[in-house]
């Protein structure tokens, strides 16, 4: 199936001579076209379970499947080609690169991936255009808002049409209005694209974009039911 | 090439700066590989110009003219073994002339004397005037920078030390030796300025100072065996026994190696300390799928790029340098080692820049991401 799966995962730390249980037994399916949050206090999990589901890092046991494929099964090598082809990044800060212009952030994503073709460029500017970025195709990074870095950032994230979003606390360096933007941003083209999107926040305010909510504390994950499903449902498809 | 390119761009002041770091020292190196070259013809453009491969000198005079003395004899004698297809004798000695003909302009020169046989394959052509003639023996041709110095075919000279005075011929192009212009005269008049002092010649009959050799693959253990108190070498041993041939080269070489090494860690510690700024940028592109390749290309490529133009503006550069250098500097241009240096300095910049691609391979994604502590 496509999406992303989790079974079961636990990792494991060694700080000096304790034991660290970062994750303990978490399960989690994601669909394609569905966008949750996980939210929780800092240092209950949140880094280390975005690492594990991103391909940065193994988890000690379980199994993450990705798009079909058991992360755990990958070689490096084929685990930096599943984060370029199979997964979109989405930062606290935009992390664009200063020398590049808004469409270029863009294209060098797919030319890591090999020769760029006219039809990426083609995407690129869909992408950027469905963001609001339309006239700004040419701006370099210092010639934008905070909110329009992070618009960039997330069509950066949908460039190489992956089969998930990770979007690790995007909000966190914009005001409320800006957060609202981009998170109903990322909600729309996750919906559109038929994406399967995971956002960790600690923001509440965000999670009414999400089709659902889990909790994580100490390493453990909780489906989250005072955010009702269908409460989310509306408010999101008023948004 | 692509991230390369832009952030050249971008970045103009910091990689003009670089940049012009290059500049200065490919300048420096293709400068000092002109002087180099210079110095060199000067000490033994003649050496270097005949047509010969082996010279034979007299044993133990280590490969030097100065103190080698043969009898002429041999020459014959040398011609006759196998693999030797010529073989002709010089003679060299120092001198001072002074231009008889031109009464205003007494201004003593330091010359090479060199003794040949008329005709032979050491005679070097004439680009102006005529040959040599064995039978008119107070002829001379002279090399062209002597032209300068306001002599003219038809001009007498006159040695110090000699009362002969001797008429300027023909002029020849480019031969120098022991840092001197060349005048080549007959054998016979060498020996009679050379060996003036009785007793001088050490009783050898017709005495010269070596006897250069046509040929391939001249077996000198066999001829050094043959006869008695020689030592045949190759013609580049040759050159290098010329006096001062070494040291010169050496000096230069020793300027150029530091050089070098001097470009390639100013480079490479100029890209490393921009990686290092960089790291954090590099490591997000990690964690987004770009491979240690990609980026390990972005570098190589920048400093190629960069080191490229710079090089290129270093030989420009260069080459108008040499343009508004006085013609008494022993400076001269090779192409070909121009292009060897240019090349050098090329691949020791790209091969300092792999510090920097080990570096990046180094940069942890989950670290720079910022979510690991």
């Amino acid at each position: 199936m496509s999406g992303i799966q989790l079974k079961n995962v636990s990792k494991q730390y060694q700080q000096g001579e304790n034991q660290v249980l970062a994750l303990d037994d978490i399960s989690l399916t994601v669909e394609q076209g569905e966008f949750i949050a996980v939210i929780g206090p800092s240092g209950s999990g949140k880094s280390t379970f975005l690492a594990i589901a991103g391909a940065l890092l193994h988890a000690s046991k379980g199994a993450v499947i990705l798009n079909g494929k058991n992360l755990s099964e990958l070689k490096p090598k084929d685990l930096v080609r599943l984060r370029l082809e199979e997964i979109g990044f989405i930062l606290q800060t935009s992390n664009l690169i200063p020398y590049l212009n808004v469409l270029e952030q863009l294209l060098v994503v797919k030319k890591m991936a090999g020769k760029l073709v006219k039809e990426d460029k083609e995407f690129a500017k869909e992408l950027l255009q469905s963001l609001g970025l339309a006239t700004k195709l040419e701006k370099l990074p210092e010639q934008l808002s905070g909110g329009e870095r992070q618009r960039t950032a997330i069509a950066r994230a949908f460039i190489n049409n992956p089969s998930i979003i990770l979007a690790d606390e995007p909000t966190a360096s914009l005001d409320s209005m800006r957060a609202h933007e981009v998170v109903q941003l990322i909600a729309k083209e996750t919906k559109i694209r038929n994406k399967a999107a995971i956002m960790v926040t600690h923001d509440e305010r965000m999670l009414e974009y999400c089709d659902k909510v889990y909790r994580m504390e100490d390493g453990r994950l909780k489906h989250d039911d005072s955010f009702s499903h269908e409460k989310l449902k509306t408010i999101s498809t008023k948004g | 090439m692509f991230l390369a390119i832009k952030e050249l761009k971008h970045g103009k002041l910091r990689f003009l700066m670089i940049g012009v770091i290059t500049v200065l020292i490919a300048w420096l190196v293709f400068i000092l590989s002109g002087l180099g070259n210079g110095l060199s013809t000067l000490s033994a453009a003649t050496f270097k110009n005949m047509n010969a491969s082996y010279v034979t000198f007299e044993d133990d005079s280590r490969s030097s003219m100065s103190r080698s003395l043969l009898s002429e004899s041999l020459a014959k004698k040398l011609e006759n073994q196998t693999n030797v297809s010529a073989a002709s004798a010089m003679g060299a000695t120092m001198g001072t002339v002074l231009n008889h003909s031109d009464s205003d302009d007494k201004e003593k020169i330091d010359i090479a004397i060199l003794g040949i046989s008329p005709g032979s394959f050491l005679e070097p052509n004439v680009i102006d005037g005529k040959p040599l003639q064995a039978s008119k023996p107070l002829e001379v041709i002279a090399n062209d920078t002597l032209k300068k110095k306001g002599f003219k075919i038809g001009d007498t000279l006159k040695i110090e030390g000699s009362l002969e005075k001797m008429e300027i011929v023909g002029f020849v192009k480019n031969e120098t030796y022991n840092h001197l212009p060349a005048i080549f005269t007959t054998l016979d008049k060498w020996r009679s300025i050379q060996f003036a002092a009785p007793g001088s010649d050490k009783g050898i009959e017709k005495p010269v100072n070596a006897i250069m050799l046509q040929g391939e693959n001249i077996d000198s253990e066999k001829l050094n065996k043959l006869f008695n108190h020689t030592e045949t070498v190759t013609k580049s041993t040759a050159v290098q026994g010329m006096p001062g041939y070494k040291e010169e080269n050496g000096t230069i070489m020793m300027m150029l190696a530091f050089l070098l090494a001097i470009s390639a860690f100013v480079l490479g510690v100029f890209f490393y300390v921009i990686t290092l700024q960089k790291s954090n940028q590099f490591g997000i592109l990690k964690a987004f799928g770009a491979s240690n390749r990609f980026l390990g290309r972005a570098i190589v490529s920048q400093v190629f790029l960069l080191s490229f133009i710079s090089i290129i503006a270093g030989i420009l550069l260069t080459y108008g340098t040499a343009l508004i250098l006085p013609d008494e500097m022993p400076f001269s241009l090779d192409l070909k080692l121009v292009v060897l240096y240019a090349l050098l300095l090329l691949v020791i910049s790209v091969l300092s820049s792999l510090v920097s691609v080990r570096k990046i391979t180094k940069i942890d994604p989950l670290q720079a991401i910022g979510r690991m502590e």
